[in-house]
């Protein structure tokens, strides 16, 4: 009797695991069709970036991360020497530093000299891309995020995709001044106070310096299990650039009882909210960011809270400017306030699980037309005539 | 900021010193803030986890934003917790974001690092920020040189120090965090502050006068030369 249960359950637990395998499987073709496509399918690629598992395996990342950011990989530039660049470079003190200090990015096995040899890539990465771009000023904590390309794609092409991330993604960290950085800090306010204004009462007491590695390392620094990390970054880059204060705000949401069981003091919360457990329901938490994001967008956020539009203003006028122009992005909005209005005034709690019980189906397909308005300056006005190109089609799909 | 690794992570309610086995805790132990600042790499993060953790970090990483760590210590019977605020040491942060961490601060610890004399001559500006920032003129401030046990590598001489200690009134430390027998003096170190800012009356309301009675040794006593 009992051989039978335990063969029955043996043979469930593995009639799951072919379940899983195959649907992983499945996924996996459809990102190599999309990539095979001709033109390759972008969007199809940011809604596989999202859904659920990212993009699965770094091999995939290598392939699909460039089309995410639009980077040419066919002539990418042969990388100048070490030497130069660490001549008479005012960041190369500071980057050594903080390279030498980063042995936790790397894998916990990975021989020294190995280590060493990726140490030293990523110092050049890092000093290549300051030098062709002198607008862009180093900050500790940069160096989390190149670690996580260099670690996924190698140096040649980890060089070119941080280029162009950090003059679009990152370069509200990267002005002289953190102003910018701090004014993206206040949008977790902002969004914390549409989820649950009781939450947003209480951090407003203490600051939310809490959420500065979080914001400008993509969860890089903080976050112990690179699985994870690259799960974040494949939906990151497949989002608008603000999507890491979003997903930083859901973690706050997330934990909200022990927030609030908390003493209302900087260093209680400081010190709970940094200790980030290392088993957060990471494709959850991706959803819930999604779902926040698309009812309660950055333009809507700003306009509540009647903010100088200065605030990240670089990052996503692009942003804005391609959203004019993008149908579903104005549809989508309308579904949602006009649900709103149907579901009357739901405060705090009540509120977040209206956007939590959202119908799933959809969610995606929205995300990768938000995902699509990703601010990517001189490409994105290609990238707003892709979009155009296929929003009626598509929007027909969403939009039965 | 670092979650999940010991370094990082804060040091909750270690004993100190005095602490009194198996006694209550009080219905709220009074808590010093302490914020450390000096530039990259001196070594805030080393100091503030050897006091807190007790030993020197097997590594640290570059410190983002803030970090913080606490230990309780019982100072003549009083619980008191201590907490260390140890900041980015890269200027960017400091401009727009160091201000937060200023809010009620008791006392300041200045880092150098002994090996690295552009470190010393920091101490100016961050002195000046550290004066724009508090309200309080008269917030208990100390200098400590760090590294001291590198002695074939030390750059900042020991009377260039104290002058520089004297000429802005704070009493000067050199100290190791990584040498294990610096182990006391770090903890003295903090320990003094810590007296000092228990008798410090302007900022702590509401408490008897006291007369500090613990012993700690070796006697934290503001030094013309290195423990190492
Ligand atoms: N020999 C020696 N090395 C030390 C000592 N204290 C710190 N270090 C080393 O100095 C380096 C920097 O230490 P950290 O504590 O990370 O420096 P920090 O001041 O926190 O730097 P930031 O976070 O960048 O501002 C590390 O490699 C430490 O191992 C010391 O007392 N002696
Ligand atoms: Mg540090």
């Amino acid at each position: 009797m009992w051989c039978e249960v335990v063969s029955l359950l043996r043979s469930l637990g593995s009639a799951l695991v072919s379940y899983f395998d195959a649907k992983k499987k499945r996924k996996v073709a459809e990102i190599y069709q999309a990539l095979n496509s001709d033109p390759i399918d972008v969007p199809k690629l940011r809604r596989m970036a999202i859904s659920k598992g990212g993009l699965l395996t770094d091999e995939i990342r290598c392939k699909v991360w460039p089309k995410l950011l639009s980077v040419n990989t066919d002539n990418l530039p042969p990388l100048p020497a070490g030497k130069e660049l660490r001549q008479d470079n005012k960041d190369y003190q500071q980057v050594l530093l903080d390279v030498r200090r980063s042995l936790r990015r790397f894998p916990p096995g990975m021989p020294d000299d190995q280590r060493e040899g990726l140490q030293e890539e990523l110092i050049d990465i890092i000093l290549h891309v300051l030098k062709r771009n002198p607008q862009l000023h180093y900050y500790q904590g940069y160096h989390d995020i190149v670690v996580t390309f260099l670690l996924v794609v190698g140096d040649r092409l980890a060089t070119a995709l941080v280029e162009k991330l950090s003059v679009h993604h990152l370069r509200d960290f990267m002005y002289p001044t953190m102003d910018n950085t701090k004014q993206i800090l206040n949008y977790l306010m902002l969004i914390i106070d549409q989820v649950n204004p009781e939450v947003h009462d209480f951090i407003a007491e203490v600051g939310t310096i809490f959420a500065l590695s979080w914001l400008i390392t993509w969860f890089g620094h903080v976050l112990s299990d690179f699985r994870h990390v690259v799960r974040l970054y494949d939906f990151f880059l497949a989002c608008h650039p603000l999507m890491p204060i979003y997903f930083a705000a859901v973690i706050v949401l997330h934990r909200k009882q022990e927030v609030l069981d908390c003493e209302c003091d900087m260093a209680s919360v400081h010190h709970l909210l940094c200790q980030i457990p290392q088993d957060l329901p990471y494709e959850s938490l991706i959803s819930k960011a999604g779902e926040i994001f698309v009812q309660f967008p950055p333009s809507k956020l700003t306009k509540e809270a009647a903010q100088a539009e200065r605030t990240a203003a670089s990052t996503f006028k692009d942003f804005e400017l391609a959203s004019v122009q993008q149908r579903p992005d104005t549809v989508l909005r309308q579904r949602f306030r006009e649900r709103m209005r149907g579901e009357e005034r739901l405060r705090g709690e009540e509120r977040t699980k209206s956007i939590l019980t959202k119908p799933r189906t959809n969610r995606f397909v929205k995300l990768a037309v938000m995902g699509l308005t990703v601010a990517l300056g001189a490409a994105a006005l290609a990238m707003v005539k892709s979009a155009l190109e296929w929003a009626p089609k598509f929007q027909l799909q969403i939009f039965p | 900021m670092a979650a999940g690794d010991a370094e990082s992570s804060l040091e909750l309610s270690l004993t100190g010193s005095g602490a009194l086995p198996g006694a209550l805790p009080p219905a709220r132990s009074r808590i010093f803030k302490i914020i450390v600042i000096g530039d990259s790499n001196v070594g805030k993060t080393c100091l503030t986890y050897r006091f807190c953790a007790g030993r020197f970090p097997q590594r640290t990483e570059a410190t983002i934003g803030v970090d913080f760590r606490e230990r309780a210590v019982t100072i003549d019977g009083e619980h008191i917790k201590i907490q260390l605020w140890d900041t980015a040491g890269q200027e960017r942060f400091r401009k727009s974001m160091v201000q937060h961490y200023y809010r009620n601060v008791h006392a300041v610890v200045f880092v150098y690092d002994m090996t690295n004399i552009a470190s010393f001559h920091s101490l100016p500006s961050w002195i000046e920020e550290c004066k724009q920032h508090l309200l309080a003129n008269d917030i208990p401030r100390i200098l400590v040189g760090n590294k001291c046990d590198l002695r074939s590598a030390i750059q900042v001489p020991t009377d260039l120090a104290q002058k520089f200690a004297d000429t802005h009134s704070m009493p000067l430390f050199e100290t190791s965090a990584k040498n294990p027998n610096d182990n006391d003096h770090v903890e003295a170190i903090f320990m003094t502050l810590a007296h000092k800012l228990k008798s410090h009356k302007p900022l702590m309301l509401s408490q008897p006068p006291d007369h500090d009675e613990i012993h700690i040794k070796p006697e934290p006593k503001p030094i013309t030369s290195c423990w190492c």
